[in-house]
Order: C-alpha cells, then sequence, then structure tokens
C-alpha cells in the first residue's frame, strides 16, 4: 500500500511508459558503443614525426603491447605516408592490436621537419580530441627513427624513459615546459613564439641538449641547456630550478677575490622569481624587464666568509651584474633570429591600442626592440646544502 | 503484459470476512459460559477450568498466565473468602489490572490476551484479571548496530520492555504512546511513540491514519509495517529507519520523529527520516566532533566507492583507456591479458561470487560462517586469478567496494548500495562513462523525488537547508546545532536557545 501525496495517477503511468522505454533503448542501443578493452589495443605511447624520403611524413611510433605469452613488449614501428592517419593504417598493418594514440605521452619532431615547420602537425594534434593537450613536444637532433630505433642496453621502454625524462627535468624547472596546450597557445597567439626543448643520443643515453628557437612555427636556432634558465625566468615565474654560474674576475668585487685572476663558481637555487615587463615606448618598442629573484646559496668555490653582510651583499651584486649581463645576451640572440619566445609582443598587443599587431609585423618590429633589465638579486639563506 | 500486472498496486482484492459483531451476552450459569469459551476457543487443550467454589468458575490458557500471581493473588484469597458477587470478587483480588465485562466477544478477547477469568455463577458478567506472562529474552547488546563507545542495550522482542527503555532514556509527560491493533488473524500489538510538543501534529497523523488502515491479517515484524507504510513502497531505498538501539530511537523521538514499535519485533521504526541519516551512527553523538565529522565523510567517501569504483573500472578498461593513469597502465594491463573475458563479465562474475559469499556466511550458523569466509576469501580469491578468470586489480577493488558497503550504519541501506552496483555495472560496460553518467542521473532523480512521510528524501541538500547541514555529513560542536532538523517540521524548533551558551563561561 503505497501512499503518494504529490502525484496523480497520470504521472506515475507516464513514468512507467517512460522506463520501458528506457529499458528498450539499453537493450537496443548495447553494442552501439565502440569498445577499446584495454588489453585488446595497441597504446601509443609515443610519436615522433620525420621528413619522409618518398611521401610527406615519416612516423616512428612506440606502441606497447600486452599479450598472454609475453606479458608486455615494446614495438618501434617506422612507416610512411601522407598523412598521420594514413600513418596509423599503416603502422595497424603491421601490429596485432588495434593502434591507439589516447595514452600518447610525448610528440618528438625532427630537427629537419622542424625547420620546415610544425604548423600542421601542431593542428592536427590539437584537433585530435584523444590527443591529450598534456602530451609533452621535443625537438630531436637529426632524425627522430635512429634514436627511438637504437636498441639501448639499459632501456626497456623508450617511450616511458623519454617521458619521464621530459617530465623530471620540466617538473623540477630545468627545462622550459613544452605541453602541447603551451606550444600550441604560443604558436597562435600573436607576439609569442614557442620553444621546446631538444634532445639527442649520447651514446646509450637520451639527454636533453638545449632549446629549439622557433619563429611562425619554424626552427631558427637553438639554446645551449644552461640558457633553458634565462629564459624561463623572462617567460615566466619561477620556483625551484638550480642555476649555476661562474664569475669571472673582472666582474667580482674585490672585497671577494684572493687574487686578482681569481673566477667564482656559484650555484644556487632560485626560491621565487618574479617578472615585470613595461612597455616605455610604444614607437620604438622598448621595455623594461624587472626581474625579482630570491634565491639561496648551495655552493661556491672557493668558499669565502659568508657571514660578514658586505661579502654577501658584493656576491649578490656580483651575480646581478652577471645575471643582466647573461640575459641580454640570450634576448639578444632571440632578437637576432626573429623569435620572440618571452612573449614580449603579447604585452606591446595588450598596451597599444590598435596595434593591429600580425606576426610578421611583430617580428620586424622585435628585431629592433629596446629592453632595459633590472635584475634584483636578494641571497635569503646561505649556507644550505641540500 | 505480466510485469505490468505484477507491478500494478491495484491488486484484486479477496472479498473481506464482515468483522464479527458478536454482542452475545455472557450465560449466568457456569455451564453453558464454559461451555461458549471452549466453542469459541476451539476446544484447547491448554484452557484450564477450575471450580473454585459452587458459585465460582475460573478460567485462564495455561502458559500464558503467571502461575505464581495466579496462585498467590487469585486462587488464595478466593479459597478464603467465598465471595458470591462480581463486586465482592473484585475488592478480594490483589491484581492491579481487573476489569469486568458483559460479552462473551470480550471475555474470549481477555482470555486469549492473558487474562484469568472468574465467572460467578447467577450473574451474566465475567471478571477479567490480567496477569500475563509471556516468555522473552534477556536484554543483551544489539547484534546488528554495534558501537564502540555508547550504551549497550538492544531493543528485544517484547513490546513492554521495549517501552520501558524508551521510558527509561525520555521521562517526561509528553512521551505521548497510542496502542493501535494491527492484523486480523494475529492481532500485533504496535505502539506509536512521539514526544507532544517537537513531534509535528501533522506528521503523527499521517501514520496514525497509516496504521489504522492497514487492512492485513499478519503482522510478524516491524521491517514488514516499515514497508507498507512508507512513502513509495516499490523504491529501493528504505524511508524509514529501523533500529535496534533504544538510544537511537528516542534521538529521533527528540528531533521531532515519530517512533513505532510492534510487539515480538526487535527492531523499531523510526520516520521520517532522510537519506543522509542512513549513514549516521548514533557513536557519532558520542564521539568528539572532528572523529565523528571524519568518520562520517569516510562513510559518504565508502557509500561512492562502493557504487561507483567496479563500474569505473569496467568502462575505463572496455572504452576509457585514456583515463587511466600512466603508471598504472602496464600492471593492469598485464593481469588483464590473461583473462578471456570482457571486464563487464568479468567484473559481474566476481560481485556474484561476493555477494554468494555474504550470502551463504549471513545464512550459515556462526561457526560454519567463519569458514565460509576463510574458502570465499582465500580459495576463490587466488585461485580465480591464478585460473586467469580474474585480474588480481580487480580482485582488489570488488573487496574494496564489498567492504565500503558494510560501512553504512544501517543494514537495510547497506543493501542497497550492493543491489544498486550491478545496474551500474551494466550500463559501464555498455556505454561507460556515459553509462555511468546515465546510472547516476536516473538515482539523483530518483532520490529527489523520493519523501519519507512526506519530508524530502535528500534533505538538507535539496531543498538546501544550511542549518541543518551542521549536523548532515558532518557534525559540527554540538553549541552549534542548536536547531532540529527542518524537515521534520518540529512544533519546537530549538534543543535549546543558541545564543546562550549551554555551557556558562566560568568565572
Amino acid at each position: 500500500m503505497a501512499y503518494r501525496y504529490h502525484e496523480k495517477e497520470g504521472d506515475d503511468e507516464k513514468m512507467k511508459k517512460w522506463l520501458w522505454c528506457m529499458i528498450l533503448l539499453v537493450l537496443l542501443l548495447y553494442g552501439c558503443a565502440q569498445t577499446n578493452i584495454l588489453e585488446r589495443i595497441g597504446l601509443t605511447t609515443l610519436i615522433g614525426y620525420d621528413v619522409g624520403k618518398e611521401k610527406k611524413m615519416q612516423t616512428t611510433a612506440v606502441i606497447r603491447e600486452v599479450n598472454p605469452e609475453f606479458q608486455s613488449k615494446v614495438d618501434v614501428i617506422t612507416t610512411e605516408d601522407n598523412t598521420s592517419k594514413g600513418n596509423r593504417m599503416e603502422v595497424n598493418r603491421r601490429v596485432s592490436k588495434k593502434v591507439m594514440i589516447g595514452q600518447m605521452r610525448v610528440i618528438l619532431f625532427g630537427e629537419a621537419l622542424a625547420e620546415e615547420g610544425l604548423h600542421y602537425y601542431i593542428d592536427a594534434s590539437l584537433e585530435n580530441a584523444s590527443v591529450n593537450n598534456g602530451v609533452y613536444t621535443a625537438i630531436v637532433k637529426d632524425q627522430v627513427a635512429p634514436l627511438l630505433e637504437y636498441d639501448y642496453q639499459n632501456i626497456e621502454d623508450i617511450g616511458q624513459h623519454i617521458y619521464r625524462l621530459l617530465e623530471q627535468n620540466i617538473q623540477q624547472e630545468y627545462m622550459i615546459s613544452s605541453m602541447l596546450h603551451e606550444v600550441g597557445r604560443d604558436y597562435y597567439a600573436v607576439g609569442r613564439d614557442m620553444a621546446m626543448p631538444i634532445i639527442e643520443k649520447e651514446e646509450e643515453l637520451i639527454k636533453l641538449s638545449g632549446i629549439a628557437l622557433f619563429k611562425d612555427g619554424k626552427m631558427v636556432s637553438t639554446l645551449p641547456p644552461p640558457d633553458s634558465f634565462y629564459v624561463k625566468v623572462i617567460r615566466d615565474t619561477f620556483k625551484s630550478g638550480i642555476y649555476e654560474t661562474t664569475l669571472q674576475s673582472e666582474d667580482l668585487p674585490s672585497i671577494l677575490q684572493k687574487k686578482t685572476d681569481d673566477t667564482m663558481t656559484v650555484a644556487f637555487d632560485a626560491i621565487r622569481s618574479k617578472r615585470t615587463m613595461t612597455l616605455v615606448d610604444a614607437k620604438n618598442p622598448e621595455f623594461d624587464l624587472t626581474i625579482k629573484l630570491k634565491a639561496r646559496v648551495l655552493e661556491v668555490s672557493p668558499s669565502f666568509d659568508q657571514s660578514h653582510r658586505k661579502s654577501v651583499e658584493a656576491l649578490e651584486k656580483a651575480i646581478q651584474h652577471k645575471l643582466t649581463k647573461e640575459l641580454a645576451r640570450v634576448i639578444a640572440h632571440s632578437q637576432k633570429v626573429e623569435s620572440d619566445v618571452f612573449g614580449f609582443g603579447e604585452e606591446y598587443r595588450s598596451h597599444v591600442r590598435h596595434a593591429e599587431l600580425t606576426k610578421e609585423k611583430w617580428h620586424s618590429l622585435y628585431k629592433n626592440m629596446k629592453v632595459n633589465i633590472h635584475v634584483d638579486f636578494v641571497i635569503l639563506r646561505n649556507g644550505v646544502f641540500e | 503484459m505480466i510485469f505490468k500486472r505484477l507491478l500494478d498496486k491495484q491488486q484484486s482484492s479477496p472479498p473481506m470476512e464482515a468483522p464479527p459483531t458478536n454482542v452475545e451476552p455472557i450465560a449466568n450459569t457456569a455451564q453453558l459460559f464454559i461451555q461458549a469459551i471452549q466453542a469459541a476457543t476451539h476446544y484447547p487443550d491448554d484452557l484450564i477450568v477450575k471450580s473454585l467454589s459452587p458459585t465460582l468458575t475460573l478460567l485462564y490458557i495455561n502458559h500464558l498466565v503467571d502461575n505464581q500471581t495466579l496462585n498467590d493473588h487469585i486462587i488464595a484469597p478466593l479459597q478464603v473468602n467465598t465471595t458470591t458477587t462480581p463486586e465482592a470478587v473484585i475488592d478480594t483480588l490483589s491484581v492491579a489490572d481487573i476489569q469486568h465485562g458483559s460479552i462473551l466477544a470480550e471475555a474470549i478477547d481477555a482470555l486469549v490476551h492473558g487474562a484469568a477469568l472468574i465467572h460467578v455463577a447467577g450473574y451474566s458478567k465475567v471478571i477479567f484479571a490480567s496477569i500475563i506472562t509471556r516468555e522473552t529474552r534477556a536484554l543483551s547488546t544489539p547484534e546488528n548496530e554495534s558501537q564502540v563507545i555508547g550504551t549497550q542495550v538492544g531493543f528485544n522482542e517484547s513490546l513492554a520492555t521495549n517501552i520501558s527503555l524508551i521510558r527509561r532514556y525520555i521521562i517526561s509527560p509528553d512521551l505521548c504512546h497510542k496502542k493501535i491493533t494491527i492484523g486480523r488473524r494475529t492481532h500485533t500489538a504496535v505502539s506509536l511513540i512521539y514526544i507532544h510538543g517537537i513531534a509535528s501534529e501533522q506528521m503523527v497523523n499521517t501514520v496514525q491514519q497509516r496504521l489504522t488502515d492497514l487492512r492485513i491479517d499478519a503482522l510478524i515484524d516491524s521491517a514488514v509495517l516499515a514497508e507498507m507504510i512508507d512513502d513509495n513502497s516499490l523504491s529501493v531505498f528504505p524511508q524509514m529507519l529501523l533500529t535496534e538501539r533504544p538510544d537511537r530511537f528516542c534521538d529521533g523521538l527528540l528531533d521531532g520523529k515519530v517512533g513505532i514499535v510492534v510487539d515480538g519485533s526487535s527492531m523499531a521504526v523510526i520516520c521520517p527520516q532522510s537519506f543522509s541519516e542512513f549513514f549516521q551512527s548514533q557513536e557519532d553523538q558520542n564521539l568528539r566532533w572532528p572523529i565523528a565529522t571524519f568518520v562520517r565523510l569516510l562513510r559518504l567517501a565508502a557509500f561512492f566507492l562502493s557504487v561507483y569504483l567496479t563500474p569505473f573500472y569496467v568502462a575505463a578498461l572496455t572504452f576509457h583507456y585514456e583515463v587511466i593513469p600512466q603508471a598504472f597502465i602496464v600492471p593492469l594491463s598485464e593481469s588483464r591479458a590473461l583473462v578471456p573475458f570482457p571486464p563487464i563479465f568479468e567484473a559481474l562474475l566476481l560481485e556474484i561470487i561476493i555477494e554468494l559469499l555474504r550470502e551463504a556466511g549471513a545464512r550459515l550458523p556462526t561457526k560454519i560462517g567463519q569458514t565460509i569466509g576463510i574458502v570465499g576469501g582465500i580459495v576463490i580469491g587466488t585461485a580465480a586469478v591464478q585460473a586467469g578468470i580474474t585480474s588480481n586489480i580487480l580482485l582488489i577493488i570488488i573487496a574494496l567496494s564489498a567492504l565500503a558497503s558494510f560501512t553504512s550504519p544501517s543494514y537495510m541501506m547497506g543493501n542497497v548500495v550492493r543491489l544498486i552496483r550491478f545496474p551500474i555495472i551494466l550500463l559501464a560496460g555498455y556505454w561507460g562513462f556515459y553509462g555511468i553518467m546515465l546510472a547516476f542521473c536516473f538515482l539523483l532523480i530518483h532520490l529527489l523525488r523520493q519523501s519519507s512521510l512526506g519530508a524530502p528524501y535528500l534533505s538538507p541538500f535539496y531543498p538546501p537547508r544550511f542549518k541543518d547541514m551542521r549536523d548532515s555529513i558532518i557534525r559540527m560542536p554540538i553549541p552549534l546545532t542548536a536547531k532540529r532538523p527542518t524537515f521534520t517540521r518540529p512544533t519546537d524548533e530549538y534543543k535549546f536557545n543558541p545564543d546562550e551558551p549551554i555551557k556558562p563561561k566560568k568565572s
């Protein structure tokens, strides 16, 4: 005996009809959904693009397969076709499982391809709903295929290894971050250019060997890995990376010098950095770039008496000076190759009304842009060793 | 449409027997009276007829009356003073509950309710001395709702004992007690209990009307009663709380709820009850508030875990391999590689095994039950993995969700949690996360439509009552929970004045 106070009998009938319809739907539509049962698919964990020899595109896919016989294995398959979907078909012709890319973690590009332009690849990856926007992108020195196909002694899963390598370095802030969504943002934004890490094979290992600078999706230049610190500091805030620099004798104040031709090596990790860009002159773009860095000194060699306030201040000054010089060098280099990886253009566009900035226009302006660099370096703690 | 007929509530009812309009008076000779009683009770062998004196006849049903009282307070005084009028008999007996009547049906009713009948020759009147004794067990700890901190006494099967337990917790003249008899054949005594001045009149009337309107022939347990009088008997969700704890029962009464106690049943019914209250234990009141809050949140998490973990596994492995964390994918696919079934079949198989184990454990005697636990847990668990019919990750997930389903303090709600998992697993296996979402929507809509005595089932979340949320899935300190839950529509809204500190500051 059910008591219903808020319903009429008609509602009840209607509900029942709905219920039957739903049950019927469940039964009829079972099978309409396409299944991707985990152990029946080949998981592409990494994909590398090269310029094809005969066709437009050469891809190298790292595919993890699981079978009852051998538990799990990693295939590296290189194919050539005109589109990435065509290449996927080619890969499918060579493996026993349906190849899916939902678990992809890294996209690599060959150097030659990057110099030709990555527009198509970034577009295609961003448009593909099953490609995670958080995949890492990187450039491979020379060709991707040989790097992946080499049988490394100590690396079992090359896809996993490269992913961990990039993830570890980017999270520790030793390398600029290059997730697909960041790369896409940099690519589509007017007044900003992409930058990606470069990896290369070093005997039995793979190492990060630099930063690739892009102009309009085309790779134009590289910077050595230590410069990633400067790029990061100007691009965004910096939290925990370690930085090491050698202060030349001419930069060193006399208070820190025992002998006149001494150099001093300092390693510090930045606890916090904050950069502010201000547009001073819009006509002939001129920026004030202020970088505030709070750091702790980890190692100094040769050591000096850090308990004296004066000498610590002198060290701060020396590092400031050194950083200013280095930053100026990196910016000048990027200006020379017309690659605004720092986003000065965005700052310009947001402050100049009716700028109607286009990529071409900004690149020509960027070349002659003037930047006044002020570094405010503070040593918060010293004598802290990791 | 057989199903339609099955679901149809308008079942064709058999013609009800007309209630006996027996107003036959009591015969004034002992002989005829005894014959009438024997005929009405179909000559039972335990009907004792005893002639005390030429004029006095004593009738009672053996084992239904207390022999000690019978001997000391009825037989002995009557043998000493030979009285000849009913009034004199009543004066002579030292028994508290004495009535008299002149209708045969009344006499029979009193007889089966444990009264000794005394007939005085020459009068068409009989005296009922109620000296009932009923077999009952001693009070014990509640078996199904055990708790660590708190009282360790539970209701038992005796209505009188249960009422006395309640009266011990709430010593107040406002504790109202209404007796209703339900069941054409069993005449089960049912007590309606509420606190005047807190409980809403309307709700009390509703419960009373639902109880008196029941036309059934037998009532054995309060669980049946709860299912018959709740708002939606077809729903899988219980809308009234069954509890065997007098402290929980009394706490409900003090929140303005209405309680029902059924004679012969060790579970009392409390209503209205909201969904979130099924996940509260009386122990929460006894623990410090941060701990109680933690435990309540844990139970809520356990509910979602129990309902959605296995479907999530099925959906992720069948459709959405993208969402599996990278570190997990190799062990997961390696353990799945040996399994010949699709994930949905694998999950259903294991879920059913767990349900079988639980059911077998519940039905078997306690000693064998433990053996079943070991057999099921170790033998089936490890053997299934080694034989390659399930993956060991699924085994963990299934065990976890089974464990989580047992955290619900209400056994009834725990059953619901275990049942609703199956359709969700099916939907997850058919359509992946869309299916899970569909099931979630169905569940949410269903819960939103439910009511308990007309009070919203999802209160205090829908409709939102922020003050009530202080004692829902969290428990705030007692000084902050001065307000009684709104959904019981209490006459007196506050337990104490929220503006005055309940504990005056130390000077």
